[in-house]
């Protein structure tokens, strides 16, 4: 009999846990959520993610430690809009779709492309750059003399992209091409001077990066691909704020300043 | 360009506080946790014994980047009273004080059972209850005979604080990390810098309290190892 009651009495503790941690968040949260942006305003700081290895966009000084770069900047400049701290959490490029949607950030700012179906998961901002993608080999390879006019004439070897990236989509809708995935630019390019890939296939902004430190040229440019920031859906004040600031900060002038900062001439 | 020192205490400076934050917060809720499960198993009616091991079992089957994952991620209003900037911390520490639990509390299962059982006899007769003989009698000698084992998950917990990095904190992976996104030429040596550091804070703990207390256990005549 003993036996009995302390078996329903467990079943029972489980079902009331499991009711209590239903209804009890529901209890906290307003019926009606406030927007994100009073959010921020409240908590006097917004959160931006990103990768922060990813020069010239985001990467970390040294010895400070500190993300700096042209994403950074702009994200500067959208918090200055809103009157609020800049708070940037360095989160792996893969996990940042699933962190902006669980709300642990408010915006992303990664170099992220615009795709349809990066859309269905986050609203985007407008476009605030757009680069080229482009396929980079080392300077002295001997595999591609001459620059290639199609994606399809790396069929057959061995071409390394960022992983989670549009451009690892694109090698992947070519049959043939070796496709090898990185977690980020940095490893992508250390492999492509070691040998261990025949090209690399990056943001064009990489290559600026990345070719005094090592010997490298381009021999495929594609067509410039727009960049966005990245926030919830539902949040239409929050992302008329950073179109805003994007929009007026080409008008004035500003933006150019930047683009020269991190980019030097050559792109955009 | 830094040399081997420089990244050396780079990572020391910017990660190791965070790494022995998690590991001994990660190691504080897992003792806890695991000492309740293990008296639930060993003292427990059957049932609660099913609940420890059911438990136990689930844990031990998950790994301890999806548990982070889930509770980061997965949950994210877990944490909904603390500041939206510490949350990934706070989740991180929880599993792995989940995850610990579930292993401290075979160690101290392991350590309780391993007492006599005629020590818990002798104190009943003297008329001491059952929770008295537990507390002054039994876990003295328990917590003792669990300290190699524990050590062992010492060591097993600070090695899995580096999957924190994750979730974007700075700990010593991370830092590591870091430093080789900044100098491409340096990657393979921060990383090494980064095992360097993790066997440093491994090592020498698992000597001094994990073969030192089996020697001195074995003097007093106990412990099996």
């Amino acid at each position: 009999m003993k036996r009995e009651i302390a078996i329903l009495g467990i079943i029972i503790g489980i079902a009331v846990g499991f009711a209590v941690g239903w209804f009890v968040p529901g209890l906290f949260t307003e019926p009606t959520p406030t927007p994100l942006i009073d959010q921020i305003k409240t908590r006097t700081y917004i959160i931006v993610g990103t990768s922060a290895d990813y020069p010239p966009f985001e990467n970390k000084t040294y010895p400070g430690g500190v993300i700096v770069g042209f994403d950074i900047d702009v994200s500067q400049m959208i918090a200055d809009e809103l009157g609020v701290t800049l708070q940037m959490q360095d989160i792996g490029f893969d996990s940042l779709i699933g962190a902006c949607r669980a709300g642990t950030i408010d915006m992303i700012a990664a170099a992220m492309t615009y795709n349809a179906e990066r859309a269905v998961q986050l609203a985007a901002s407008a476009t605030y750059i757009s680069v080229s993608q482009v396929v980079i080999v080392k300077n002295n390879s001997l595999d591609f003399l001459a620059p290639i006019t199609n994606l399809t004439a790396l069929i057959g070897f061995d071409v390394g992209c960022q992983s989670g990236t549009v451009m690892q989509d694109e090698l992947e809708a070519i049959p043939g091409i070796n496709v090898f995935t990185y977690a980020s630019a940095d490893i992508l390019i250390q492999d492509l001077n070691a040998g261990g890939i025949d090209a690399a296939y990056a943001d064009g902004p990489i290559f600026n990066a990345w070719e005094g430190t090592y010997d490298l040229r381009i021999i495929y440019s594609s067509e410039e691909e727009p960049l966005a920031l990245w926030t919830r859906h539902g949040e239409p004040a929050l992302l008329y704020e950073i179109n805003k600031v994007i929009f007026d900060s080409y008008q004035d002038g500003r933006m150019y300043t930047l683009i020269n900062k991190w980019f030097g001439n050559v792109t955009a | 360009m830094p040399d081997f020192f420089d990244i050396f205490f780079y990572i020391i400076f910017h990660g190791l506080f965070n790494t022995l934050l998690l590991t001994a917060l990660g190691l504080l809720g897992g003792f806890l946790l695991g000492i309740i499960l293990a008296i639930m198993r060993v003292y427990g009616a059957k049932e609660l014994m099913w609940l420890s091991s059911g438990y136990e079992k689930l844990l031990r089957g998950i790994p301890i980047l999806i548990l982070i994952f889930i509770f980061t991620y997965g949950i994210p209003d877990l944490f909904w009273y603390i500041d939206l900037l510490d949350r990934p911390l706070a989740s991180v520490i929880l599993a792995l004080a989940l995850r610990s639990s579930a292993y401290q509390s075979q160690i101290f299962r392991g350590a309780i059972i391993s007492v006599n059982p005629g020590q818990m006899e002798a104190a009943r007769s003297l008329g001491m209850s059952k929770v008295q003989a537990f507390r002054s009698i039994i876990m003295p000698q328990a917590l003792r005979l669990a300290v190699p084992s524990w050590t062992n998950e010492y060591a097993v917990v600070i090695k899995d604080s580096s999957f924190a990095y994750a979730v974007g904190i700075v700990e010593m992976t991370k830092a590591g990390y870091d430093l080789g996104v900044g100098f491409t030429d340096l990657w393979a040596l921060s990383i090494g810098v980064v095992a360097i550091l993790y066997f440093l804070f491994t090592y020498p703990v698992a000597r001094v309290f994990g073969e030192g207390q089996t020697k001195k256990l074995k003097k007093l005549g106990m412990g099996g190892g």
